[in-house]
């Protein structure tokens, strides 16, 4: 199918790859199916585009590309929503702050989004208790934004 | 707002589906527990809006920036050993 996006035009994705998030992104509620795409250019960096809103698309990436040790605590009731009942079968992106200057950007750690490839149902999780911030800093440079409560 | 007086393990309804109880005061702090179906999501309000306006934040990539991603790829580094 193609879909609509403003930062890569048309793009064809099989339909099986599109993603619904019952609950929506935070802010975003409105919003329920995403593509992740692959950056044309390469690298580490995903997108998550929308397929209804064309303008709509988030830098996302695997945590673990710069935080080897990231842990997500969930109970069953948060991932049963995306059918998802051995978190072993899901995986987890976390979306990307990319600001004008990118090596500034930070990573949401607190609102990771969990993926049931099976359902292909998503969700954003709100690991209230986990002590990450929404403001990962991903780049080397100084500690700030990654500081803790 | 509709404010009400309840007293420790005292409950309050929510339509027919979500309950609000009182589990525990002391001094300046209430724990509540809350149940409510899983297609309503419950969260703290300041995390809540810390990841709604993190999103916002997000949805918006500045267009340079977003053509230079992929060689950022070598400048990240592994950051172990906390959390």
């Amino acid at each position: 199918m193609k879909i609509a996006t403003t930062r890569f035009g048309d793009v064809d994705v099989p339909e099986s790859e599109v993603y619904s998030f019952p609950e929506g992104i935070l802010g975003f509620s409105d919003i329920r199916q995403y593509v992740v795409l692959n950056n044309p250019k390469g690298g580490p960096f995903q997108w998550l585009q929308s397929l209804e809103l064309p303008s709509l698309a988030f830098v996302v990436c695997d945590p673990r590309i710069f935080m080897s040790d990231y842990k997500i605590k969930v109970k069953e009731e948060d991932i049963s929503s995306i059918k998802l009942y051995d978190i072993a079968g899901g995986f987890v992106l976390v979306i990307v702050t990319v600001p004008k200057d990118p090596m500034e950007m930070t990573a949401n750690l607190l609102g990771p989004l969990i993926f049931n490839p099976k359902e292909k149902l998503a969700k954003q999780l709100v690991l209230s208790e986990s002590g990450y911030t929404t403001k990962h800093k991903i780049l080397k440079g100084d500690e700030q934004g990654s500081v803790k409560d | 707002m509709l404010v009400l007086t309840r007293q420790t393990n005292e409950v309050i309804m929510i339509g027919d589906a979500i309950e609000i109880t009182i589990v525990s005061v002391k001094g300046d702090k209430v724990r509540i527990g809350i149940a409510a179906p899983h297609n309503i999501p419950v969260h703290r309000k300041e995390v809540y809006l810390a990841i709604r306006q993190a999103n916002i934040e997000a949805a918006s990539v500045d267009r340079e920036a977003a053509d230079k991603l992929h060689a950022l790829e070598d400048l990240i580094v592994k950051n172990r050993g906390n959390v």
